[in-house]
This record gives structure tokens, sequence and C-alpha cells, in this order.
């Protein structure tokens, strides 16, 4: 099953597009990271995905083959809005009576539990509570919820290291623990880069590339070899420097792995945020999306 | 880290959420604005109580003066009027209540979610925005519904001396939309203006401005249709029925209308002169005649146009109808916008 299935989605605000010719087909199970530049689209993308915007092209659907918006979809997913929104003149308690009663079904226990362990005071008024507290009391209501599919937006963007690291540790508890599939979006690649198994990225409003991490890093390399070496062209090169007589490629790698590198060049693995880097300077002059199947 | 994991996920279940579940949600969005309300309430029946109380005293004495047409007894009714005929600073509060009531609850209704983000929370549980939007209008229907209409008999039981004196009309525009089902119409044509203008500017202070600022106008507006609601009933006796609403004064002689010139060469007889809006004004060197019955005797016959007092009803119901439809073609648009709009 595809928790999430786009074709050709697009969105346009005024004379620009937001997001455009947005294909993706992501399966169940990951934490997928969604990752571009500020304003790349990655907002709009996941409105989308939770039905508070609606696509001016293309088609979405998602847990299978779920309409946005749907009833069940918005049974089945849980969102976390950018900043956390949440009725800062309400206490914590009536901020749990409130999502209890806006759900079928809400685990009060569990959310309580949470709480206390996480030590925030429930009589607390929301607008008062600390950043990392209300990230971890918006992420609480999300999860008790019992969602199949998590939906977080720049969850961490205003959260300090340690909040941050309190809050994705909570995440990866919850994917393991309960089986949800897991949407992030960050413009901070390094903080995904532990706990992210699938990637997703854009920039302009375009999917650049997407795949699950270990494939994407399966096909790419980094590759060292003297100055006027031609490159093997199977190789797509993505970003090419010289560091005195060497140059250094970065480079997908089309052919079956294994295959042997042309004499005098010498490869490593590429990291993701190498990676991602690579593919978000490459943008500028970009062709089609890269897509990388998963290999069974 | 924590020590609490979560339970296994019942079935998943597509039915929706239960109406009832939505009571709790509906009371806590509007609990500050209902205790402001009634805040309000108290304060303006405190106020119409206590002045309310004072003046069925002093009507009492002017019924139980004897004999009526004694020159005490008509002082004592004169002295009556003057001191309870003019509501002043709280006769321009009542024309208001009905905009404070619809207006205060309706305008931050979305606007608010709008303007703070929490949107993005409310329309993204499992309820779905039109489930959630629905419940909370209803509630706040009803409830401006209720507490207008209170508001609207205690003004009602308030000027009921002034009405049974004739000193006030029952149609009179400081009366009619404030009191028996109009004022209700009025309060919801508040509420559902604030609701959809709300969704528009997605700010709460520009909502409510624009919302007081329409709904000012649109009683404006009323205020000069409501006379023809039903055609004015045209009389030459001089004085109107109990009750009754005057719209328009003109003269005739022999069925035909009568200019300003026509009368005031007439009225240069007596040393009189219209004042071009109608009125007759006494001009130097005027005399003792009157100068209505002077024209009288040369043949003019004053017509009177008005509503009768005895259409207060079926005036009530043809406003509270048209602000009615009003109100349902406002919250019907609210809740299409609400679902095709983009967040």
């Amino acid at each position: 099953m595809n928790i999430l299935e786009t074709s050709d989605l697009g969105r346009r605000c005024g004379a620009d597009w937001a997001l455009r010719d947005c294909t993706l087909a992501v399966p169940e199970g990951h934490l997928v990271a969604l990752v571009g530049p500020n304003g790349a689209g990655k907002t709009t993308l996941l409105n989308i995905a939770v039905g508070l915007t609606a696509p001016t092209e293309g088609a979405i659907t998602v847990l299978g083959d779920i309409p946005v918006g749907s009833p069940e979809a918005l049974d089945r997913i849980a969102f976390v809005a950018q900043d956390m929104p949440l009725y800062r003149n309400l206490s914590v308690t009536d901020m749990l009576h409130l999502t209890r009663n806006l759900n079928h079904m809400f685990d009060i226990a569990y959310a309580r539990d949470r709480l206390d362990d996480l030590a925030v005071a429930q009589k607390r008024k929301i607008g008062k509570l600390s950043g990392g507290q209300r990230a971890q009391l918006a992420l609480t209501l999300a999860l008790a919820r019992h969602p199949r599919l998590l939906v977080l937006d720049e969850p961490t963007a205003s959260l300090d290291p340690v909040a941050r690291h309190d809050f994705m540790a909570t995440v990866v508890t919850a994917m393991t623990d309960d089986g949800i599939s897991v949407i992030l979006s960050s413009h901070v690649l390094a903080e995904l880069e532990r706990v992210a198994d699938y990637l997703v990225l854009l920039t302009q409003g375009a999917v650049r590339l997407h795949g699950v991490v270990d494939d994407l890093l399966r096909q790419h390399l980094l590759v060292t070899g003297p100055a006027g070496t031609p490159a093997d062209p199977r190789w797509h090169m993505l970003e090419s420097r010289e560091a005195g007589a060497q140059q250094i490629l970065l480079v997908r790698v089309d052919s079956p792995p294994g295959t042997p590198l042309p004499v005098q060049w010498e490869a490593r693995p590429v990291g993701v945020e190498e990676l991602a880097l690579a593919y978000l300077r490459e943008s500028t002059n970009y062709t089609r999306p890269v897509s990388v199947e998963a290999t069974p | 880290m924590t020590a609490s994991v979560l339970g296994p996920a019942p079935a998943m279940t597509p039915r929706p959420v239960p109406w009832h579940r939505l009571a709790w949600v509906t009371w806590r969005q509007y609990r500050t604005t209902l205790l402001a309300m009634l805040g309000l309430l108290a304060v303006v029946a405190g106020v119409l109580l206590a002045r309310g109380h004072q003046m069925r005293d002093a009507y009492a004495a002017v019924q139980a003066c004897a004999p009526q047409a004694s020159a005490a007894c008509r002082f004592a009714f004169l002295q009556f009027r003057d001191s309870y005929g003019n509501t002043g600073p709280i006769g321009a509060l009542f024309v208001w209540l009905p905009a404070i009531v619809g207006g205060f609850a309706g305008a931050p209704l979305l606007a608010r979610e709008l303007e703070t983000g929490t949107f993005r929370y409310a329309w993204t549980q499992g309820v779905g925005r039109t489930r959630w939007m629905v419940a909370l209008t209803t509630a706040g229907v009803l409830g401006v519904a209720l507490l207008s209409a209170v508001f609207g008999v205690l003004i009602s039981w308030y000027q009921q001396p002034l009405i049974a004196t004739d000193i006030q009309q029952r149609l009179h525009t400081s009366f009619f939309p404030v009191t028996g089902v109009a004022v209700t119409g009025w309060a919801l044509a508040a509420f559902t203006l604030g609701v959809f203008v709300g969704l528009l500017t997605r700010r709460v202070l520009p909502a409510l401005a624009l919302t007081l600022a329409v709904w000012t106008g649109l009683a404006f507006l009323a205020s000069s249709i409501r006379d023809h609601y039903l055609a004015p009933l045209v009389t030459s006796n001089q004085q109107l029925g109990s009750g009754a609403h005057p719209i328009d004064q003109w003269w005739t002689k022999g069925g035909a209308h009568a200019t300003d010139a026509q009368i005031n060469q007439v009225l240069q007889g007596i040393g009189v002169q219209t004042d071009g809006g109608g009125n007759i004004v006494a001009g130097p060197g005027s005399g003792t005649i009157d100068p209505v019955q002077y024209l009288t005797q040369h043949g003019y016959t004053q017509l009177t146009s008005y509503q009768p007092g005895s259409r207060y009803w079926t005036f009530q119901w043809i406003e509270f109808g048209w602000l009615t439809i009003l109100s349902a073609l406002l919250l019907g648009a609210s809740v299409l916008l609400l679902r095709r709009r983009p967040a």
C-alpha cells in the first residue's frame, strides 16, 4: 500500500506554481523526509495531503486509494502543522478533551500518561507552555488518535537541540512500536539523516529526487580521478570540483552495482546530506525527476 | 524515554463522529462569549428593570389622577412624557443590541481560527470541517436567537407604558427592530454576516468592524423600506389612531395635489408661509388664525399616509422573514466557501 500517491499534482498561487508536476508513490512503513529549501512547496504538498488545500491540477490519494479530505482520510491521518497551532487560551486538559471530542478514537489515558512522563502540567494554559512542551503536546494529541499516517510540517524548526532530540525520539518510538508511517518536512537535512529512511527532495515546486535512502545511496558514488581523465559515459554527473591535480565527481550510476570502475578512478560511498545538496545545487539545470526503484 | 505505549489501534470505522461529542466542543468555544453576553444582559436588565419600575410608578400616578380632563392631570401627563418619553443613551444602546449579540458571537468564529492558524488543527481532526462548522453555527444561531429574544422582551416590557400612552409608537424605527421577532432576525443577520465576513477577512477585528458597518447599512436600508411592507393607508382625519406611524402629509384641492406655491398663495392672506418642507411657519405679523383651519376653509384637504399600529405583528413577521432568508443564504455561502477554501 502506498501511503501517498500523486500524479502530476500541482497548485498555483496567483501567477506562480507552489507545486508542479509532482508525481510520487511513497510506500507505507517509512519515515519519509520531505526536504527542500524554504518556499520549495513542502507545506503546500503536505496541506494538500491532509485535505487543507485543494490541488489546482493532478490527482492524489492517501493510505491506499482513499481520497484526501474524506472522512476516512481525516480519521486515519494525524497532522501537526508548522508552529504547532493549538488554542493558547485552553488548558492542556481542555485541549485533550477537545481532541477527544473531535475524533472517533482518542486514547486519553495514553495521552495523560505521556504528558505526565514529560512533566507537562495539565492544568496549565497552552500559551504558558515552553516551545518544547507545546511541540510534545501537539505530537501527543496526534499520536493518541491512533493514526495510520502521521504528517509533521517543520516540527522541529522552533525547538532547541534537546527538545528537538526528544521530539524525534518520540516519533521514532511511535513508528517502531505502532507501525505507523510518518511524513516529516524540514529544510534542515542534518537532523533527518539518522532517522529518515525515505527521501523526497523538493525544489522550486518540483520533485528532484525520491526513493528509499539506502537505494539512493547505492546508486550514487563520489568518484575521484586525475584531472583531465574522461569520465565513464554511464555516469550521470551531478557535481564536479577540482582539488589540485584531482577531480572529484558526484555521479549517479545507472549500471548494476559491482560494475568495475574505469582505470585511474576511485570511488567511495556518498552521504545523504552530500547527495541532497548536490541535487539542490543541480536543480537550476534540472531536466527530469530522478526516481530510484526499490531493489527487491 | 517514555513508558507509555499505544494500545492496538481499534478497527477502522469510517462512520462520522457523533453530534453529541460536538456539544462539549461548542460549549468550550462559546463559553467566554456567552459569559460576556450574560454580563451585558445583566447590566441592561438591571438598568431597564430599575428605570422601568420607576416609570411604572410615575405612570400609575398619572393614571390615578382625577379628573383626567383637568389641567393638573394634563400637566402631570406632560411631565411624565418629558421624563420618560426620550430614552436617550439607553435608546441608542437598544438599537445596537442585536448587532452586538450577533456580531461578537459570529465574527470571531472562523476569523479567529484563520488568524491564529488553529484551523490547521481544527479542520484536520476526524470530525471534518463541515460537521465542525455545522455544530458551531447551529449552537451559535440558537444562542443568539434566544439571547436577542430575551433582550427584545425586556425592551418591550420597558416601553410598554410609553406605547400605552402613545408617546412611543411600536412601528417607530427605534422600537420596531429591537422588539418582537425582528430583534431575533437582526441578531441572526449580524451573526451570519460575522461568520461570512470572518471567512473572507481571516482577521477578527476587521471582520467585526466590517460586520457592524454592513449591518448598520442594512439597518438604515430597512428603516426606509419598512414603511412600504404593505401599502400605507391614507386619511384626511387629523387624528390618526393610537399607535399609528405617520409616513407623509400633503394638501389636496378637488382631488388634485396642491403645490407649495398654491398653499403659500392662500396663506399669504394670514401672513404665514411654508418652509418648503411642507411645514407651516408663522411669518411676521401673523394673526391668531390656525393656518390648517384657514386652508380647510378655503377648500383644501390635508391627507396623511400612515401605517396603523395594528400592523405591528404583520410587519414583524415580514422583517423576520427576509432577515432569516438572508441569514440562511449567508450561512449556506459560508459553508460552501469553507468546504472549498484553500487554507
